[in-house]
């Protein structure tokens, strides 16, 4: 049997040599790095995870990695909102239900609480104690947009109910909720007439008018809808249009970017418009055309940095779409009704993608994520008094989608 | 057995090889076994070192050297063995003829001396499992949980009966595998009769081929295939079966041939499977109204009924001079599905179902010696059956089974979607054997789809649909060089032609070409070397150009894919006394697979769609080993280790490296196996009578749902993985009256653990059937 006992070793041994053969090595990993921001980042493969969680106590330089590191969040697409001392992170779950887990900041790292259960909406947004969130349809078929209420207490849907939105937009086409703000003890949620039909459910016979539907908090009842003809609709699809300054004055920018069968329609140029501080009409004295002090360029998103300055993203003529989130930054005052390029950025070819939920203490700076197209981002701080931007913290290991702070 | 020095042994067969390669005019010794005066079918030869087998005729033959002696020794299933000494004065033209003697020992006893279609299958050059089905017809297993124990094969199963699947072989699965029945393209046969709902009675043997795929299974798979091989016995038998078990799980079967002596044939199946699935689940239930999760809830699912039902028959004439068989027949079948969660069981449905019809007229013809030395199969059939989604409740269900209104647009996405897809396949295969040991083999095969679609509650978006057509025709040619029992080895080429249309809108014209090569050695009988090459290619299908319409999105600019395909196995087989006997083997494989299709989510998040990965390689090993003693105990089991890792260096729109290329793939399993043991206690209670108990054991070792390297891994970090799965299964078989009546007792998931194969999707607890078997079969 000797022959046999060789033969077997021998296949064993060719077994064991495979496994060594096939064995995986480990990269060493830099150790987490704890603090009150948190970045989100999402690896550039994608395979249905959204982002890893990262936190750090600095965005002005240093290294972070999601190479073993970080919060999983599950899911292809993940929204992150802060309100009373909580960060929720939502997931979009498209005609599933969508589920929220909320996290508290212990000692510069997050710590779950809960998830719970919520639908997939398209809007959401703090209001007094709750998140107040919006589930918009986009089918002339179905006239009901839901909201659900959920209190940042206890965690839990306290109140929901409907929304006719084809009442709101009372022009045969349906109101898709842009986004939604709470000014004073009103909810604002400006909003695009869409057709909701016809393979070009976004498409819109309404591209020369801004609306924006007031409601009461909580029972939301619709109390009136302010209207504007100069320009087009405020926001854009997923993105706030509207901040408010520290005088209570809510100012509004509208991208230009209605569109009927894939062709832009609207007359109207990206500009600023204001409803002053308890008011709900339009200020009709107030009126600023961004693309002529801008070289033509439309604002994407906006950030509010304090004393009436903000830091937008742009597209130019050659760059703008219905969903393109701008890859140039600049400083808006819309007191002076001046705009400047920011410098200091990266060449505009090896930007990815600049995030639009990005983190500001209102005094005169903002943080905001760059994902360069070699693989790697830095948060750059974005100085509105100079505009300038300096380059901060890197992130490695994927695309950073978010910056914030939990406090 | 005594062994000889092995060095020697192989040098002489080397010249032995290259001795009768170089000579045609060798002598050649020809032999017949009969019995009782007929034919002995594929009786084992063992002249010397060498082994062979009868043919059809019970005819054999080798060549020799004039004034030498050999030994011959011949064994056949269910026969005397024959050993005798020959001293070669002359080759006469007329086949010596050697009588065995029938012997009464019991069938299973012999199989493992003599060599079984499945053990022949086995020693084919390709890296091939042939399982033997009739082993387990007497339990309730469909044919891919059959399949789930076997080396390299794992079956990743989404709930109970009836629910989806995902068969991976070495790490490919989906369309990589492609799945046959009796070497016919099974692409084309509907949601009504597919590998998870064919029960394992309707087999005799199912061969799996991992990777390199012979040309007579004319496809384009990539990663391996699957081949059903139903019964072809030309005689008269009825076999009925019955289970009951938990779940409220119902299954019938019923295979059942007539074939009288003029060679008329009929053949009917039919098979049903009923399941409620209603089986309890661990889940986060959230309350409809507040979201709120109540942790750890066990509910049972009350949505997931699945039914589906199925009749095969065949009609036509068996062993005529112009066929050996043509038959025509019909396929029927139906099945109902409801779906009680998405891709997460955090969603639950309580409407949503599926159905699906296979209506399908088939034509079988085989005819060997068309020609001399000709052999031709032809097979064709059309499947007019078609497939519904329905969800048209406005309502959002939970755990608890309540629900409440969710505006107008269904639980999902509001359709009641019905296509046909109009699919037909044509295949013909033909092997001419030039000389004893050449042959070539020609196969083509042309697959048609032509899809018709509509959603009736919405017929504006209808009418935006236009037709979707694809013609896909692969043709492949083969030349084998075999010496029986020494070396055989096959060289083939593929040419696939593929053609696409949406409507008049856009179509475009794929065409690939493929080689590849396989051989094997003996070393000594039970000693055999493997090696297999194959540069294969791979169409996108139908469903990943044009979707389903329902969870898949169209890619009409996926291109094929290709992969190297290397694979080395080995198998040896030896005995301790003549009590014990082991069997031990051992396959390595090497993928490397280019614009590698993979499903990845839309960009809405709302439908899976398939897209190319610049590379995807795979190295593994895979090794299985069997021990018996006498004829009653059998112990055994498989371990498959496989590493995928992502070759995409560049993401679209990235130029640096990216921080996952050479990362294991995540989400697929890479160390699993599994160990059975058998017992079989014979003549108990009565003579004849035989219980058979069973015993197996299936792990899996956990795995990560997402990019391993990526996230923190400890517990606060929440990073997904699917679980260690360890489940034991025992079953209890008694058979009477030598098999006529069984009845059975299988128990599955015995200690009742939360088992997952996809992440969340709990598979069901411990379940019990009992299962009737009756089975009669007239002698020719």
């Amino acid at each position: 049997m000797m022959k046999n006992n060789k033969w077997t070793s021998l296949a064993l041994a060719s077994m064991v040599a495979l496994g060594a053969y096939s064995c995986k090595d480990d990269g060493a990993d830099p150790a987490p790095i704890g603090g009150n921001f948190v970045l989100a980042v999402t690896p550039i493969a994608s395979t249905g995870v959204a982002d890893y969680l990262l936190t750090t106590d600095d965005l002005e330089s240093g290294t972070v990695s999601i190479k073993g590191n970080g919060i999983e969040q599950d899911g292809t697409y993940r929204y992150y909102v802060m309100h009373n001392n909580k960060f929720f992170s939502m997931l979009y779950g498209q005609g599933n239900p969508g589920a929220v887990t909320t996290y508290s900041m212990v000692g510069g790292k997050l710590n779950k609480l809960s998830d719970f259960q919520t639908e997939t909406v398209q809007a959401f947004a703090p209001v007094n104690e709750d998140l107040l969130l919006l589930k918009i349809p986009r089918a002339i078929t179905n006239p009901l947009a839901n909201f659900y209420q959920v209190n940042t207490n206890s965690l839990l849907i306290t109140n929901e109910g409907t929304i006719d939105v084809q009442k709101v937009a009372d022009n045969g086409e349906s109101a898709f909720f842009t986004w939604i703000k709470q000014v004073g003890n009103k909810v604002y949620a400006p909003y695009m007439s869409i057709q909701a039909c016809c393979s070009d459910a976004f498409g819109t016979a309404f591209p020369n008018n801004a609306w924006i539907a007031v409601f009461s908090y909580p029972d939301m009842k619709l109390e009136k809808v302010i209207k504007d003809d100069r320009t087009s609709f405020i926001g854009r699809y997923f993105r706030d249009g509207l901040a408010e300054d520290e005088k209570g004055d809510v100012y509004a920018f509208s991208s230009s970017v209605a569109a009927l069968g894939g062709v832009f329609n609207s007359t109207k140029p990206s500009a600023v418009t204001r409803i002053a501080a308890g008011t709900t009409e339009f200020d009709k004295s107030y009126y600023f055309d961004v693309e002529a002090v801008s070289a033509g360029k439309n604002i994407t998103n906006w950030i509010y940095v304090g004393q009436g300055k903000f830091v937008v993203q742009t597209t130019t003529k050659e760059e703008k779409g219905a969903y393109a989130d701008g890859k140039r930054l600049g400083i808006l005052d819309v007191y002076n009704k001046t705009f400047k390029d920011v410098a200091g950025l990266p060449e505009i070819s090896t930007i990815k993608a600049i995030t639009y939920n990005n983190y500001t203490a209102r005094d005169g700076n903002a943080y905001v994520g760059i994902a360069l197209t070699d693989g790697v981002s830095y948060v750059y701080k974005v100085n509105a008094a100079s505009a300038t931007a300096t380059q901060g913290v890197r992130v490695e290991g994927g695309s950073i989608t978010a910056v914030s702070r939990v406090e | 057995m005594k062994q000889n020095n092995k060095i020697i042994l192989i040098i002489c067969m080397l010249l032995g090889v290259f001795h009768t390669d170089a000579q045609q005019t060798t002598p050649i010794f020809r032999g017949q076994v009969l019995s009782e005066g007929r034919p002995v079918t594929n009786a084992n030869i063992q002249i010397d070192k060498k082994v062979l087998h009868t043919d059809d005729q019970g005819l054999f033959s080798i060549p020799v050297i004039i004034g030498s002696t050999i030994n011959i020794q011949i064994t056949a299933v269910g026969l005397h063995t024959l050993k005798q000494r020959i001293l070669l004065e002359s080759t006469d033209s007329t086949p010596w003829i050697f009588t065995l003697e029938r012997a009464d020992q019991q069938i299973e006893e012999v199989e493992v001396i003599g060599l079984t279609k499945v053990k022949e299958i086995n020693r084919q050059a390709y890296n091939v499992t042939a399982i033997d089905a009739t082993k387990l017809h007497n339990t309730t297993l469909n044919i891919s949980s059959a399949l789930d124990r076997v080396a390299g094969v794992r079956v990743r199963e989404s709930g109970g009966v009836g629910s989806n699947f995902n068969l991976s072989l070495n790490g490919f699965s989906g369309n990589h595998i492609r799945y046959f029945i009796d070497g016919i393209p099974m692409d084309n046969f509907g949601s009504s009769f597919q590998i998870n709902n064919i029960p394992i009675n309707m087999a005799e043997r199912v061969e799996v081929y991992k990777g390199v795929v012979p040309i007579w299974l004319g496809s384009d798979a990539l990663g391996g295939a699957i081949n059903i091989v139903t019964s072809t016995k030309d005689r008269s038998y009825l076999d009925v079966s019955y289970g009951y078990g938990s779940f409220n799980t119902h299954r019938t079967v019923i295979n059942s041939g007539w074939t009288t002596d003029k060679g008329f044939t009929v053949q009917l199946s039919a098979y049903q499977n009923y399941s409620d699935n209603n089986y309890k689940v661990t889940v986060n239930a959230a309350d409809i109204n507040t979201g709120a999760y109540t942790q750890n809830a066990t509910v049972r699912r009350f949505h997931d009924q699945y039914h589906n039902e199925a009749v095969v028959a065949q009609v036509g004439v068996v062993n005529k001079p112009y066929a050996d068989r043509l038959l025509v027949g019909m396929t029927v079948g139906q099945n109902y599905k409801e779906i009680q969660t998405g891709a997460r069981m955090v969603t639950v449905f309580g409407g949503w179902h599926r159905r699906g019809t296979t209506l399908m007229p088939t034509l079988k013809y085989q005819k060997r010696d068309l020609i001399k030395g000709l052999d031709v199969t032809l097979n064709a059939n059309f499947n007019l059956g078609s497939e519904q989604n329905i969800d048209t409740l406005d309502r959002r269900y939970d755990w608890f089974g309540t629900f409440k209104s969710n505006g107008s647009n269904g639980e999902r996405s509001k359709q009641l979607y019905e296509y046909r897809n109009n699919e037909g396949i044509a295949t013909l295969a033909a092997n001419y054997r030039l000389s004893e040991r050449q042959s070539v083999a020609l196969s083509n095969v042309a697959t048609t789809f032509d899809r018709k679609g509509e959603n009736k509650l919405d017929p504006q978006s209808s009418s935006y649909e236009v037709g979707k057509q694809t013609f896909k025709n692969i043709m492949g040619i083969g030349y084998s060089y075999d010496v029986e029992g020494v070396w055989s080895s096959t060289v083939f080429v593929k040419y696939i032609h593929q053609n696409n249309e949406n409507g008049d809108v856009i179509s475009n014209t794929m065409d690939r070409f493929g080689y590849g090569i396989a051989s094997t050695y003996f070393i000594d009988p039970n000693l055999q070397l493997k090696a297999s090459y194959e540069l294969t290619n791979r169409m996108p299908t139908a469903y990943e150009i044009f979707g389903d319409v329902e969870n898949q999105q169209g890619n009409f600019s996926l291109k094929p894919e290709r992969s190297h395909n290397v694979n080395l196995g080995a198998n040896y087989g030896w005995k301790s006394g003549d009590d014990h006997r082991f069997n031990l083997g051992g396959n390595l494989i090497y993928r490397h697979a280019f614009d590698f299709i993979f499903n990845r989510l839309n960009n809405n998040q709302s439908q899976l769609v398939a897209d190319n990965r610049e590379g995807v390689s795979t190295r593994g090993a895979d090794a299985d080993l069997h021990y018996s003693y006498k004829n009653f105990l059998t112990f055994g089991g498989s371990l498959t280790y496989q590493l995928l890792r992502n070759k995409q260096k560049y993401e679209p729109d990235y130029t640096g490296i990216s921080p996952v290329y050479n990362d294991q793939m995540p989400n697929i399993p890479y160390l699993f196996g599994n160990t059975d043991l058998g017992l079989t206690f014979r003549n108990l209670g009565g003579k004849g009578n035989v219980l058979n108990v069973n015993y197996n054991l299936l792990y899996v070792h956990r795995f990560w749902l997402y990019w391993p390297s990526l996230g923190g891994t400890s517990l606060s970090d929440e990073k997904r993985e699917i679980p260690e799965q360890l489940s034991h299964d025992v079953s209890l078989v008694y058979s009477l009256h030598n098999g006529r009546y069984n009845i059975g007792l299988e128990m599955r998931n015995l200690a009742d653990t939360q088992l997952f194969d996809n992440f969340s999707l709990q598979k069901p607890g411990r379940s019990f059937t009992v299962n009737l078997r009756y089975y009669i079969q007239k002698a020719k």
